[in-house]
């Protein structure tokens, strides 16, 4: 998994893992847009570089394993990574990315990551990680999801 | 910021590039947003191709390899011979089959599938050749080196055996 630096589009390795009890001190909603502390009933993770413990994004998701399905519930990069001035490329598509590969890993081709968008972002979602339209939930199955692991969590993995 | 106020800062594409909100449905919402999700789940599972299939099936063996590798615990049943059945099972080929396959003697994969004996640095070569590099030889080289640190940290009748060939040990103590 890598992220590209954009000034000098270097490729730098990153490392994602479940967001400790202590990070929660430096994950501020001045950084990370949201309260993270409420999404501790979820699985949380991080996304850092591998030589660095900065957090550049982070997400929280929630399995249900009846349904063979993990749900995205948030997701934020960091505020020097939003926009067209951004530090890296690809830490949202990574950290989906990864998503896909624990679906991948837990349900094999039935697994499915979804998520419920916001109505005037849902395009963009659909556009950028080819997720599909199901109203108001768009998800990854299939050959959407094998793709998605293969851009961003295999690739040079 | 609140989201309103992100939402005019930043255009749509560049938020879905950097945020996945809060979104509430009511019940009756998620109830048919539901229905709709696994129907068309259930469409799109029934367009995957078989290729597809044995693809996720691999990845899946693969991504079960790696925690298990990364893992501090130890599982007797999780073997190399165990992933290794793993792997065979959507080939619904016969071992003498897939013996011939990678130019392995029939007994010896026999040996290997049943743990009585490792595998050989070029059978993890051609495993990865085979599943053309979907499970690279690195990926079987760490659960074997895995099985190797729980039989050294194991394996108290070598210690006992070996012990009678060191003489002059060091007497040390704090």
């Amino acid at each position: 998994m890598y992220i590209i630096e954009r000034i000098t589009n270097k490729k730098h390795p990153v490392i994602i893992e479940p967001v400790a009890n202590e990070d929660y001190k430096k994950i501020t909603k001045k950084k990370y847009f949201f309260n993270w502390k409420t999404e501790k009933k979820y699985d949380v993770y991080k996304l850092r570089r591998d030589d660095n413990d900065i957090i550049l994004g982070l997400i929280s998701v929630t399995n249900e394993k009846k349904e063979k399905r993990i749900e995205i519930k948030l997701l934020s990069v960091s505020i020097e990574n939003r926009g067209k001035n951004k530090q890296y490329e690809r830490i949202t598509g990574t950290l989906i990315g990864y998503v896909c590969r624990e679906a991948l890993k837990h349900y094999g081709i039935d697994g499915c990551v979804s998520l419920v968008p916001k109505t005037k972002l849902k395009k963009h979602y659909i556009n950028r990680y080819g997720m599909m339209d199901a109203g108001k939930q768009i998800f990854l199955t299939g050959l959407s999801l094998l793709k998605i692991v293969n851009n961003y969590y295999d690739e040079n993995n | 910021m609140k989201t309103t106020k992100l939402l005019k800062k930043y255009a749509p594409k560049e938020l879905a590039e950097s945020f996945v909100f809060r979104t509430k449905l009511t019940a009756k919402e998620k109830k048919e947003s539901d229905i709709t999700l696994n129907e068309l789940r259930k469409r799109v599972q029934e367009q995957t191709t078989s290729k597809q299939k044995l693809l996720s099936h691999l990845l899946q063996l693969k991504y079960q390899i790696e925690d298990y590798s990364k893992n501090a615990t130890y599982d007797t049943n999780r073997s190399f011979g165990y992933f290794l059945r793993e792997y065979l099972k959507p080939l619904n080929k016969k071992n003498k089959e897939f013996a011939s396959d990678i130019d392995i003697d029939e007994t010896e994969l026999s040996q290997i599938l049943n743990q009585h004996r490792k595998p050989a640095d070029k059978f993890i070569i051609r495993l990865e050749i085979h599943s053309n590099k979907t499970i690279p030889a690195i990926t079987w080289f760490r659960l074997l080196e895995k099985e190797k640190e729980h039989e050294i940290l194991t394996d108290y009748a070598m210690r006992r055996n070996e012990s009678r060939h060191v003489k002059n040990r060091l007497q040390l103590s704090i």
